[in-house]
């Protein structure tokens, strides 16, 4: 049995058909979910991807009100069943809004936050990201070698990492910071959105939860210059196969 | 060198789509929120001997006001009002700009967002339920500050 896959859009998404191609790509079974269904249309599912884009047009805050929508709450406790979730730039925001990532705090109580860009700007760019913990650490990413290298999109105008020092020390020495920004070769770069330690994603505890601001899934196919983000959704794939077998 | 900072109070006289997306957040929160009235400030940092001119300057910054779907008030003080809280990026450095645009005896321009939140009645909720949207929902600690 294959495992099927919710690519959660909320209104404002806009990265679902590339998600979703790459996600296929490799093999899954996934299909666009819209919010509209609710948590009970999401929870048959064995993971979720909340892809990016401006879900309710980055009102408020961005990601705090996909956060708190009702289809959140099937996200929410599929990752505390210990399902893969796994959240890009909008979705990554929304992850962390929804207090599922770092995870260190009450659901839907941000300790940290993926805030406005240290330029004040939109930017879009081409960046690379390394892993930062033992593959192990983020389950669903177990395939990766250590210190993989990613390429991907950064094309956001919120996504510096911010939190306090302390919190900041505890998400390092917990291992919830499980990307950092890179070059091509994989040595550190400064985070081009001004991230605090490098971050370019976040994962929980259990290391099932994954929100990554960069777009892997905009690297994916060889027209894309340069290409490689599919090496990111092979693995997602092949630990999604190990888990619906368990 | 002297220095004053006043507020530029924008608020849409149109339907404001992103307060009601609030407000029905807040509902499905459980809290008991008739209405939500959002507004955008600019805090100003100022030269006092320009500040009437930039007073008459801002509201021809089409990038902040349009007198066809905007109230405009400033205030002198640049504080909240009772029943209002403001949520404001905690590290973001003041911009030198307004609207896009330099203004003469503007020094420094900080933005924020101005939240009031309305029972039944159409009075200010309690300010115990004030602030505890605002630590659930309005405001992420983790980059902003909520003042009131």
């Amino acid at each position: 049995m294959s495992a099927r896959v919710a690519v959660v859009v909320f209104p404002g998404t806009n990265s679902e058909d590339e998600t979703l191609r790459a996600l296929t790509a490799v093999g899954l079974d996934a299909e666009i979910v819209h919010w509209s269904r609710g948590a009970a249309g999401l929870r048959p599912f064995d993971a979720y991807v909340l892809p990016g884009g401006f879900s309710y047009e980055d009102r408020v805050r961005a990601g705090a009100v996909a956060a708190h929508d009702e289809a959140m709450d099937a996200v929410i406790a599929g990752a505390q069943a210990g399902k893969y979730v796994l959240g890009i730039c909008n979705g990554a925001q929304t992850l962390l809004e929804a207090g599922l990532v770092p995870g260190t705090g009450p659901l839907r109580r941000p300790t940290a936050a993926f805030a406005p860009n240290a330029s004040g700007k939109f930017q879009s760019l081409h960046v690379h990201v390394r892993l930062n913990v033992p593959p192990g650490r983020v389950p669903m990413l177990a395939s990766l070698p250590p210190d993989c290298v990613i390429p991907a999109w950064a094309s956001h105008g919120e996504g510096r990492l911010a939190a306090t020092e302390a919190e900041l020390d505890r998400m390092e020495r917990e291992g919830h910071i499980a990307f950092v920004y890179c070059d091509a070769r994989g040595a550190d770069v400064p985070a081009p959105n001004g991230s605090a330690r490098g971050a370019a994603a976040l994962t929980n505890a259990a290391g099932n939860v994954l929100a990554i601001m960069p777009h892997p899934e905009r690297a994916e196919r060889a027209i894309y210059a340069p290409s490689g983000g599919i090496v990111f959704f092979a693995a997602f794939a092949a630990a999604l196969a190990g888990a619906v077998a368990r | 060198m002297s220095e004053v900072d006043r507020a530029y109070v924008v608020s849409l006289t149109i339907p404001d789509n992103e307060a009601y997306t609030a407000l029905t957040t807040l509902a499905r929160m459980g809290l008991p929120v008739e209405r939500a009235v959002r507004a955008d400030v600019w805090i100003v940092n100022l030269d006092p001997a320009r500040a009437a001119d930039v007073d008459a300057t801002v509201p021809t910054l089409e990038g902040i006001f349009n007198p066809n779907k905007h109230r405009l008030e400033i205030r002198s003080d640049a504080l909240p009002r009772p029943g209002e809280v403001w949520i404001m990026p905690r590290d973001e450095r003041p911009a030198i700009t307004i609207g896009g645009r330099a203004v003469e005896g503007v020094r420094g321009v900080r933005r924020c967002t101005a939240w009031r939140l309305l029972d039944a009645h159409g009075g200010d909720v309690a300010p115990a339920l004030l602030a505890r949207a605002t630590e659930m929902f309005l405001c992420n600690p983790a980059f902003q500050e909520a003042i009131s």
